[in-house]
């Protein structure tokens, strides 16, 4: 009974003023798109640079299989210099996990290595990050014993990290604005909702409807706006994510960068994001103009 | 059934609308307002359904205390009270049923109860024929029959009425104050405000003159003045 009664009164809210109701859900779908947008890039840009993630400045990889005296002594040696601000071991195994999720975008390139091909090493962060003192300290370690090669973080990378970390910046700038503005929407068509049925909410006052049961059907108005709108910033972005992948580089273009991969995990997560934020604004909008022009 | 103790209260205007008023009602009693217009009848009966608080002084409804009463009580408070108004307040979308139906649904009656009560009130008000016709169709006196209706069909205690017949025509306000009368009779209080000379007369039941914020008569078996 009352259940049926909040479905009929909120779906002809939402009817009766549909314009400005699709105004607010477009708004809602938009801002959140971007989020979502912004969140998939920060998630590729992760993935495609997790080697240099936390200052790592250069990786010294060992020969196939050092013998474990080599590594050892290579990591006492490291462990102990005052230039080395961290060092982390990567094994073979570890190596080999991080591969596939790098070249997760070229799947005969992880079928045709095994964990074994792949050769352990050590990830260093210096003190001192100056490019200079950086390659020196790298090539003091090159002519160890057991060890393979030193590679340094190219320039490519901390361009692509920074870029990333200003334009995922940028549009949640851009983002919480129109979310503002969302918010505001959604307030509004609940404000002009409660002016169309001023009479009726004059009557339930008069005959005793609890305020809960006057509220409700408005709240609700706001939170289907807000996941609605949610709802369609997901499609669009499920729809839009083959492509993403696609336009941005691949492992084939910058040296060292494996493809931009957002896992589905990822996606679920942002997902949730986007739907969480959706019922939040509009659960927000719907609660103030319960509040401010709902007066039981 | 109530009763008013020392009740003053007065509005940002600086206007008094009641001075230190003193008034029992009895079950089952019909008490007619009067007074010239802003001498605080609306006010009274705006105070007694919790629409507006007293500056000073007790309220008691049904034996409870309505100055102590919290916000999200008060709608349980109204359901005792029918409430009827000289703009009739019904809603021009629903028909004549859906409107009285209305006032039980949005408190979580029954489609069952709905369904066996409606029916029964719009007989007593003669009103069974013109159930899916909406007000615009009806004559003010039958939209006046459907206010009382959905007014009464909780079956309150007290029936709150501020000029009902105001808008109406002599005749049709005598079939108006026959209907109350009849409710009055199934042992409703009913609190009537009116300027009408003629009902009050002719009905000679306790009045209660107001004057200025003051009530400066109160007289079982009353006329007009």
């Amino acid at each position: 009974m009352k259940a049926e009664y909040y479905v009929r009164e909120t779906a002809s809210n939402l009817g009766r003023n549909i314009t400005i109701t699709l105004a607010s859900v477009m708004t809602v779908a938009v801002s959140l798109a971007l989020v979502g947008a912004s969140l998939m890039l920060r998630s590729g840009v992760e993935n495609a640079t997790r080697r240099w993630q936390g200052g790592i400045e250069f990786v010294i990889f060992m020969q196939r299989d050092p013998s474990p005296e080599q590594v050892q002594s290579l990591r006492d040696d490291l462990e102990q210099s005052p230039e080395v601000a961290s060092v982390r071991f990567v094994d073979k195994k570890e190596a080999y996990e991080e591969f596939k999720l790098l070249f997760a975008d070229s799947p005969e390139l992880v079928d045709s290595i095994e964990p074994e091909t792949l050769p352990p090493s050590f990830r260093v962060e210096p003190v001192n990050k100056e490019v200079d003192a950086v390659e020196a300290l790298g090539k003091t370690y090159a002519s160890k014993s057991g060890v393979g090669q030193v590679v340094f973080a190219s320039k490519t990378i901390r361009l692509i990290q920074q870029l990333s970390s200003r334009l995922t910046v940028g549009i949640f700038v851009i983002a919480a604005f129109l979310l503002g503005a969302a918010g505001l929407l959604i307030l509004n068509t609940i404000r002009m909702a409660m002016f169309a049925r001023r009479r009726e909410i004059e009557v339930m006052k008069l005959v005793g409807a609890t305020n809960w049961f006057i509220r409700v059907p408005f709240m609700l108005e706001g939170l289907v706006q807000g996941l609605i709108g949610a709802f369609l910033a997901i499609a669009a972005l499920a729809a839009f994510k083959p492509f993403f992948q696609k336009w941005l580089p691949s492992s084939r273009d910058i040296p060292l960068v494996s493809g931009f991969q957002v896992s589905s995990g990822e996606m679920f997560f942002i997902f949730g994001t986007l739907g969480a934020v959706g019922i939040l604004i509009g659960a927000i909008g719907a609660g103030i103009a319960v509040s401010r022009f709902l007066d039981v | 059934m109530i009763k008013i103790e020392n009740v003053t209260k007065s509005y940002k205007t600086s206007t008094v609308a009641l001075r230190d008023a003193n008034v029992e009602i009895a079950k089952g009693e019909f008490v007619f307002l009067v007074g010239a217009s802003g001498s605080g009848k609306s006010t009274f009966i705006r105070l007694l359904n919790k629409e507006e608080t007293p500056d000073s002084g007790r309220i008691f409804v049904a034996g409870k205390d309505i100055g102590q009463l919290s916000n999200w009580k008060v709608p349980f408070l109204r359901r005792n009270i029918g409430c009827v108004f000289q703009d009739f307040k019904l809603l021009p979308t629903k028909t004549v049923f859906e409107n009285v139906a209305f006032a039980l649904e949005v408190i979580g009656r029954p489609r069952s109860v709905i369904d066996a009560q409606v029916p029964a009130i719009l007989d007593l008000v003669g009103l069974s024929h013109k159930s899916s016709n909406f007000p615009n169709e009806l004559s003010g006196g039958e939209q006046q029959r459907v206010s009382v209706a959905r007014a009464f069909v909780n079956r309150p205690l007290i029936l709150l009425a501020d000029e009902p017949t105001g808008n109406l025509d002599p005749a049709t306000s005598v079939g108006i104050m026959r209907l109350l009368d009849r409710i009055n009779k199934t042992g409703t209080t009913v609190v009537m405000a009116t300027h009408d000379r003629g009902i009050v007369d002719t009905m000679r039941r306790r009045v209660i003159e107001l004057d200025r914020g003051s009530i400066v008569r109160d007289q079982s078996r009353g006329v007009y003045e």
